[in-house]
């Protein structure tokens, strides 16, 4: 299509309402005669046919979902849910190891390795200190983070991550706030329920400090440090702490006895 | 039996045809006073135009989903039968079984006989077609002139259509619809006659085997092209396919003429669309890339023979498929013209370069300057 060149626009200075202004002349378009404007159209339609052509033998995005849940193929910038990153134990004493390594204490040997592991494969560790960034980030205050004074850290340490879907717009913010790279958005999206009160979630599995203060300590003390948090259970909102206009859940076990009146079914998420 | 496997099998072959129509087989049979057997043919026409309006239907509007889902990086209709295929026979019973309104002020009459001619016409037309050497219902002496009268006559369902629901809407698109085909038709005309002109006859059959030598397509310097070119534009509009689609340009005009057909009457205005489609493919085949004739090249004695050995029917089915393939190509990447971009595109431009290739045509049928030229 037609374009100005740079070198055909003429600068110069003009005097307008009495004050010298800076004027940039930039020449009229030129129409394009029958035969500029033919091959012009005629490219425009070669070329859009070219691409169409290429999307036909391109790859296809469209997904066979319900049948395809274990191999669904998601955008990497695709948010659902918000997540604690965790840390699995073995790897968060691998990571102090190469600590140590680097501040010249001795390596740890391979026998106090294995003890400290033992037992604790399972359970994941957060890598949150509690510092309450996501909150003051989230533009919708979906984030509540609770604290609890650690008896053997003497320190402030995670007790509950209580995060809102209900009310969350998935932008990313608390992430990106999150200075100890605890937080991250992940693509599980079946998160429907029946009921409201089951889209606030604990995201923490373990309240206690953060992995990077829990395995410099021993075996023993590290069962003490961590009480273990459910993801939508025990009265929400916890410790005393109640979120607008949300009534507390009880979560009840399905098969044991008689449910009470205002239960919810445990659901699992 | 034994008659009819050696038919079969020179039919599978594409050298040393003798044209032979189910309207001769009908005639020689009333000849030699078997009335059974002239019955019996005009029986097996009547079954393979009903079976391929059937099939056409079904199969060109799944093809067109699939190929516009491809074009756009999806997958298409996938859940009805294996990749989707039983999608259309589903949508089909769906239309059947829906309410046929009629508006409470509409012409009823006009209202009911409106679908019923806009699927006529292509289907005449498919009783036409010369679709092999020995797979043609009637080859009328006058082929050409008659299909395109015939095919311009279809516009009246159309217009009746939009007159008849008294909708304004339905009245816009099918007043759009009228300007459009009367004026497309002459550009479609004036490229017909171009090859009407080097074949020297009017009978599809004979213009066909006018083509042994090579495709009027490329045979002819230049004007062959761009007779193909205008021939499969000036059809396009007037079949009202995408780009030419205003006279039911659903951001303008809600549906179009069709607005206010519901149940199996739109379905037969769908049905009609698609194959309008198809006669519209397997003409331009016909007339400008050899019909059922293999690809031939002059002297290379070789090569023809290697192409003699693929049957008529699949040359015919895989050019006409070609040029359906790139008409949905065409629907699934340009936007919708404006009425006035639609007129002025065939009057200032299209109209002309007819009139001058027509020109141009006639000095080189004259000079018999092809490639190839028969003596």
């Amino acid at each position: 299509m037609a374009h100005v060149e740079s070198s055909d626009v003429k600068e110069t200075r003009m005097r307008v309402a009495g004050i010298e202004v800076p004027v940039s002349i930039v020449p009229r378009l030129a129409k394009e005669g029958y035969r500029g404007r033919f091959s012009t159209g005629l490219r425009g339609l070669l070329s859009g046919m070219r691409l169409t052509l290429g999307y036909f033998f391109g790859p296809v995005i469209t997904q066979q979902y319900p049948e395809n849940r274990k191999t669904l193929k998601f955008p990497e910038r695709y948010r659902a849910i918000l997540k604690l990153k965790f840390v699995p134990m073995k790897e968060a004493i691998t990571s102090w190891d190469f600590k140590r390594r680097d501040e010249g204490l001795p390596k740890v040997d391979a026998h106090t390795l294995r003890t400290w592991l033992r037992g604790y494969e399972e359970v994941k560790y957060h890598k949150c200190t509690g510092c309450g960034n996501c909150e003051k980030a989230c533009p919708n205050g979906s984030i509540k983070v609770i604290t609890r004074y650690g008896e053997i850290t003497e320190d402030r340490e995670l007790d509950r991550f209580i995060w809102r879907m209900d009310s969350c717009m998935f932008c990313n913010a608390c992430v990106q706030a999150c200075p100890h790279d605890a937080l991250e958005m992940g693509p599980e999206f079946e998160n429907a329920v029946y009921d409201r009160r089951l889209l606030i979630y604990n995201l923490n599995t373990q309240a206690g400090a953060a992995a990077r203060f829990v395995v410099e300590e021993e075996a023993e003390m590290r069962r003490k440090m961590m009480a273990p948090r459910e993801v939508c259970g025990g009265p929400i909102p916890l410790n005393g702490h109640y979120l607008p206009r949300v009534e507390p859940l009880q979560v009840v076990p399905l098969l044991d006895g008689p449910a009470p009146e205002n239960a919810v079914a445990e659901v699992a998420l | 039996m034994q008659t009819l496997i050696p038919t079969l099998l020179s039919a599978c072959v594409s050298a040393g045809w003798t044209v032979q129509t189910n309207a001769d087989r009908a005639t020689a049979a009333l000849a030699a006073s078997n009335t059974w057997g002239a019955a019996w043919s005009i029986l097996v026409s009547l079954l393979v135009v009903a079976l391929l309006v059937t099939l056409l239907g079904l199969g060109l509007i799944y093809l067109e989903r699939k190929i516009a889902a491809l074009f756009q990086s999806r997958l298409g209709p996938m859940r009805v039968g294996p990749y989707g295929l039983l999608q259309t026979v589903m949508d089909t019973i769906k239309l059947l079984l829906k309410e046929d309104i009629v508006p409470d002020k509409a012409d009823k009459v006009l209202h009911l006989l409106a679908p019923a001619i806009a699927l006529t016409t292509p289907v005449v037309v498919l009783g036409l077609l010369p679709y092999g050497p020995l797979a043609q219902l009637a080859d009328v002496n006058i082929g050409i002139l008659f299909i395109s009268a015939i095919s311009g006559f279809g516009v009246l369902g159309v217009l009746l259509g939009g007159w008849s629901s008294n909708n304004k809407w339905s009245l816009i698109g099918a007043m759009r619809a009228g300007a459009q085909i009367i004026s497309y038709e002459l550009s479609a005309t004036l490229a017909l006659l171009v090859v009407v002109m080097f074949a020297g006859t009017l009978s599809l059959s004979g213009i066909v085997e006018s083509q042994a030598e090579g495709w009027w397509v490329w045979r002819a310097p230049l004007v062959g092209l761009v007779a193909f070119l205008i021939h499969l534009i000036a059809s396009t509009a007037e079949i009202n396919r995408l780009p030419f689609d205003i006279p039911e340009g659903e951001s303008e005009l809600a549906a179009g003429f069709h607005t206010e057909y519901s149940g199996m009457r739109f379905s037969f205005f769908f049905l009609a669309e698609f194959v309008n489609m198809f006669t519209v493919a397997a003409l331009t085949t016909t007339l400008f890339l050899g019909g059922w004739m293999p690809f031939h090249v002059g002297e290379w004695a070789r090569f023809n023979e290697v192409m003699d050995h693929i049957p008529p029917l699949v040359w015919f089915s895989f050019k006409t498929g070609f040029i359906v393939f790139v008409i949905m190509w065409v629907r699934w990447t340009f936007p919708r013209l404006r009425v006035d971009q639609l007129m002025h595109f065939e009057w200032k431009f299209l109209l002309p370069v007819g009139f001058a290739n027509l020109v141009a045509a006639s000095v080189v049928a004259l000079g018999n300057w092809y490639f190839y030229p028969v003596a």
